[in-house]
């Protein structure tokens, strides 16, 4: 069994809520990063257990993601010189998450 | 018939008293004292899991306190339940790391009992009244076992295995022979759960309190650079900003995982009971130092995580 890599996910709420505070970000991408950090950790509350089974291509392709979506945000200077394609690379990351939750094969 | 000095007499009777005494109750204070910081842990640990739900209704409320747009609702309008609809944390699931809490509290009383007693005698009956609550225990998990929430499942066997090595303790009679039985036949099993609810506070809990306090005070802080501000007085301004002071408080207790941090003060002291309760004669006086270093060590944490913990509580 498989599991999403949910400190990952974790680290990426965080900077999302950060960003949603940060006054280099207009108020409407402030409130963009905001709804997507509530977004992304209502997810984590049902993936934090979910398990899946091995080899599953869209836990595989969610983990790769993430990985990429919380190297663009923790280096803050591309987060902000790209702030309409990091938002929109959290908008396609809540979208693949949302869709993992009808194939968890249990509950850890 | 020998006849010895009053002088000599008391000092023999002293040393006769001091030696079997050390003997008798070598672990009195700290079987004592590990059974009350377990207590102490115990009580900590099951505040801050029976608390997991109602820390997400707040959340919940409190977003929707700060945006005037948003209802309260039990299902939002994509069809996800919300906090109020049902709870995040399973019931199952938070019941059975508080029933693994409690049985290793029953561990730890039972070895308190016999590091205390001065009969015997006394377990046998007491048996009866324990045997049958920790049978009733065992039943639960047992039946848990059978239920849909497979979370459970991790903590039946090492709870069935010290159920069954705490009943075991009312059957002998020596108690060095029975605390050292009782450490090692149990100290597996409380290894496994302390170390399950460790991995759950470290994997589960942790990021549910960092995200959620984080989010917290992104709530509160979009809430007040929303607002007219300009229409609010500086005492209201003020007591805003209070909020959003005591979110950042909560964000840095977060951090310090202090949950966990109090399982491993847990697991350090019991595992130098193990080493002190298994160790050859010779090595018991060190260790004992070391069981002593641990539990002060514990005690001292249990203080100082209480108080982190607290602001995580809702």
């Amino acid at each position: 069994m498989i599991k999403v890599d949910t400190t990952t996910l974790s680290n990426i709420i965080n900077q999302c809520f950060a960003f949603s505070s940060d006054g280099r970000l207009s108020p409407s991408q402030q409130a963009t990063m905001l709804a997507d950090g509530k977004r992304l950790r209502g997810l984590l509350m049902n993936l934090l257990s979910a398990q899946f089974n091995d080899g599953t291509q869209a836990v595989l392709d969610a983990n790769n993601q993430l990985t990429k979506v919380n190297a663009t945000l923790a280096n803050s200077a591309t987060a902000l010189a790209n702030t309409v394609q990091t938002l929109n690379e959290i908008t396609s990351l809540v979208g693949n998450l949302d869709k993992l939750l009808n194939v968890v094969a249990g509950v850890v | 018939m020998i006849t010895l000095p009053k002088s000599k007499a008391f000092a023999l009777v002293a040393a006769i008293s001091i030696l079997t005494g050390c003997a008798a109750n070598r672990y009195e204070a700290p079987v004592s004292s590990f059974r009350d910081k377990t207590q102490q842990t115990i009580n900590v640990l099951s505040t801050f899991y029976s608390s997991r739900n109602s820390y997400e209704v707040a959340l919940y409320l409190q977003t929707v306190a700060a945006d005037s747009s948003l209802r309260v609702e039990t299902t939002d309008a994509s069809g996800n339940p919300t906090p109020l609809g049902k709870p995040v944390f399973s019931p199952a699931s938070i019941k059975a790391r508080l029933d693994a809490l409690t049985v290793v509290g029953v561990y730890a009383n039972r070895l308190y009992d016999l590091a205390n007693t001065t009969a015997p005698s006394k377990f046998q009956s007491a048996t009866t009244a324990l045997g049958s609550n920790l049978s009733s225990l065992d039943k639960s998990f047992q039946k848990l076992q059978g239920e849909s929430d497979p979370t459970a499942n991790k903590y039946v066997g090492p709870i069935s295995s010290l159920v069954g090595t705490i009943g075991e303790m009312f059957l002998e009679r020596k108690r060095d022979e029975l605390i050292t039985k009782a450490v090692t036949d149990g100290a597996p099993q409380v290894e496994i759960i302390l170390s399950q609810v460790r991995d759950d506070m470290d994997k589960i809990f942790s990021l549910e309190i960092i995200t959620g306090s984080n989010e917290r005070l992104a709530t509160l802080i979009s809430a007040y650079n929303n607002s007219d501000r300009a229409k609010l007085t500086y005492e209201q301004r003020m007591a805003r900003l209070n909020e959003i002071e005591a979110a950042f408080n909560e964000v840095t207790a977060s951090i310090g995982s202090a949950p966990s941090g109090l399982v491993a003060s847990m697991m350090e002291a019991h595992k130098a009971l193990v080493q002190e309760a298994t160790s050859p004669q010779k090595a018991k006086m060190n260790n004992l130092a070391a069981l002593n270093g641990a539990l002060q060590q514990w005690t001292t944490q249990i203080e100082t995580l209480s108080t982190q913990i607290k602001p995580l509580l809702h």
